[in-house]
């Protein structure tokens, strides 16, 4: 799942893949703004078919949290 | 053959009963629903409303509040963009009554206190609020009825609202009148407390359809902005309404792109932060011809987005244009109803925030823009301090740096407010946070602003309190009452930047600090 979501940020922020860590945080270290994360979360949704609660996602910060929360779905 | 429609109106009821006439068996609203089936995995559907059906469901609620005694009263709507949010708001300022929009993103005890403040009597909730209604349910003693746009769960006596919808006949007689007060929107003060902004029926209906942008009925708008704002309401929905457009509900920004697959629009409303973010999409597959670009990502059928709320870098006009996609930039503020300028078709020009609306006037004092009109606000509820230091004389003070130069178009130069906003074009008061982190032992001084598009706080930590404490790291200490701030804010309002000092802040001669 790590790797999948490497691969969809490095879509929305100019970042290398592999300087994105578990810790990574969206906003503070990858330079996401609030919109850049919804969308990358609805590229996330149609990729692999699931779907995504928008507020539950909201508390969503570093990428390891993301990938915990798309394995529970 | 496509009507073009231009005609003021100066009620939102009038707006309605002509755009009933004028495109009854049209579609107005298109929205998706989920549709279970066989109880296995949900399915996604379009479903529509017809223009004569719109205006009758909105006529039945009106009636429903009338039945429950709530004529004239203040009644809150929270939720997300539905079809039921836009017949909840249209019947109750039909029925005479004042809405209050409020913002289902805020922590439920802000929108309680709202609730008390406006003096709201009903409350119409979205189903994904049902915990802010069962809090005003046990804490605001003034609301006598809780109506769900879906099923009430949780709640001692909530109503449904399409249950109450059915009980009634369509046809209320009522017709307010242009003076009357329509609306309470709540909009961020420099003091730290949210203010309320009156607008009435002629404040709101001047503004969505005095000015003829050219648009042809059938044009196809997503609405993806959050409605409880006046630019969602004014011109994706009055506005929409009034030239017999088919409004599509987008339901989160999660889903915008597929959104726009699904609903093909011709035109979006949008604020810099989404048009910075579809600009990268669009840019990344520069290397395709810019047609087919353009096509995946917007469709082929899409042509223009109006962007409000926020400032706008020019460069983005230049490279969506590229892509044969105009963007309009507009210019307003809530007390404005909202809009004070904008560009459109043939009228527009580099580094103008657009022309004066034909029903607004401004003048400059004192390098700030005044600007007078049917769409200035009638005050802030209940607060004639903040209303008496706002308008002088029915003139508006923006609180923006600027002029108008020989052909009514406006230039902003900078603010003079001391408020910070975001590229979503949400206004958020620096003092409002200021506060609240103020509140912990460490924080002896703090500065919130806005620092590359993210909020940012600077702190002078109290270093006697932390020797005492025995506090080794500091920025670990702080950026813990960040992120305990940030757990009980909406997203806009959250800190992103974190900047500790040494030294006190250079203060004022009234001891303030200095914020620039």
């Amino acid at each position: 799942m790590f790797e999948k979501l490497a691969d969809i940020i490095t879509n929305y922020v100019e970042v290398k893949k592999e300087d994105i860590k578990p810790e990574s945080r969206f906003m503070e270290d990858l330079g996401f703004s609030s919109f850049d994360f919804m969308s990358m979360l609805g590229e996330v949704e149609e990729q692999l078919d699931i779907e995504i609660n928008p507020e539950e996602a909201a508390d969503i910060r570093t990428v390891q949290e993301a990938v915990d929360y798309l394995e529970k779905l | 053959m496509v009507k073009k429609m231009s005609q003021t109106y100066h009620t939102i009821r009038e707006l309605l009963v002509a755009a009933e006439q004028n495109f009854g068996a049209q579609d107005a609203f298109r929205y998706k629903v989920k549709d279970s089936g066989d109880g296995s995995k949900k399915e996604v559907k379009v479903e529509a409303k017809t223009y004569t059906q719109f205006k009758n469901d909105t006529e039945c609620f009106s009636a429903v509040l009338a039945s429950l005694g709530e004529q004239g009263k203040h009644i809150a709507v929270i939720g997300p963009t539905s079809y039921s949010w836009v017949v909840a708001y249209f019947g109750i300022v039909g029925s005479g009554s004042v809405a209050v929009p409020l913002d289902a993103n805020l922590p439920e005890e802000d929108l309680c206190e709202l609730i008390d403040r406006a003096d709201v009597t009903t409350l119409v909730y979205d189903e994904a609020k049902a915990g802010v209604a069962q809090m005003a349910e046990n804490h605001c003693k003034g609301l006598k009825n809780i109506i769900c746009t879906g099923e009430p769960q949780g709640l001692v006596n909530g109503l449904s609202m399409w249950n109450l919808i059915g009980r009634q006949s369509v046809g209320f007689d009522y017709t307010p009148k242009p003076e009357e007060l329509a609306t309470i929107m709540f909009t961020s003060g420099t003091t730290g407390k949210s203010k309320g902004v009156m607008l009435t029926h002629r404040n709101l209906a001047e503004n969505a359809t005095c000015l003829d942008m050219g648009l042809e009925s059938g044009i196809v708008i997503l609405s993806v902005l959050p409605i409880h704002h006046a630019y969602c309401l004014s011109m994706d929905i009055l506005k929409g309404l009034s030239i017999g457009s088919v409004i599509c509900i987008n339901d989160s920004l999660l889903r915008v792109a597929k959104n726009i697959k699904l609903f093909e629009p011709n035109m979006i409303l949008m604020v810099p932060l989404m048009i910075e973010t579809l600009a990268k999409k669009l840019e990344e597959a520069a290397w395709i011809p810019a047609p087919l670009v353009k096509a995946k990502v917007f469709g082929k059928q899409f042509h223009t987005v109006c962007s409000g709320g926020a400032y706008l870098n020019p460069a983005y006009l230049e490279m969506f244009k590229k892509y044969g996609i105009t963007i309009w930039q507009g210019y307003g503020m809530t007390e404005c109803s909202p809009v004070i300028s904008t560009n459109y078709g043939a009228f527009m020009k580099d580094g103008s925030v657009g022309k004066l609306m034909p029903n607004c006037e401004a003048k400059v004092v004192d390098e700030e823009l005044w600007v007078k009109g049917s769409s200035v606000m009638q005050g802030y509820y209940k607060m004639p301090k903040e209303t008496e230091e706002t308008l002088s004389d029915g003139w508006l003070k923006t609180g923006d740096l600027g002029y108008v130069d020989q052909d009514g178009y406006i230039f902003l130069t900078g603010r003079k407010k001391n408020l910070i906003i975001t590229p979503n074009g949400e206004n958020v008061s620096p003092e409002e946070i200021e506060n609240k982190l103020g509140d912990n032992r460490l924080v002896q001084e703090v500065l919130v602003r806005e620092s590359e598009g993210a909020i940012e706080a600077e702190i002078f930590p109290d270093y006697e309190y932390a020797g005492k404490k025995k506090i080794k790291d500091m920025q670990g200490e702080l950026q813990k009452i960040i992120d305990a701030y940030n757990k009980t804010a909406p997203l806009y309002k959250r800190i992103y930047k974190l900047k500790m000092r040494e030294t006190e802040f250079e203060k004022n001669t009234t001891k303030k600090i200095k914020r620039f």
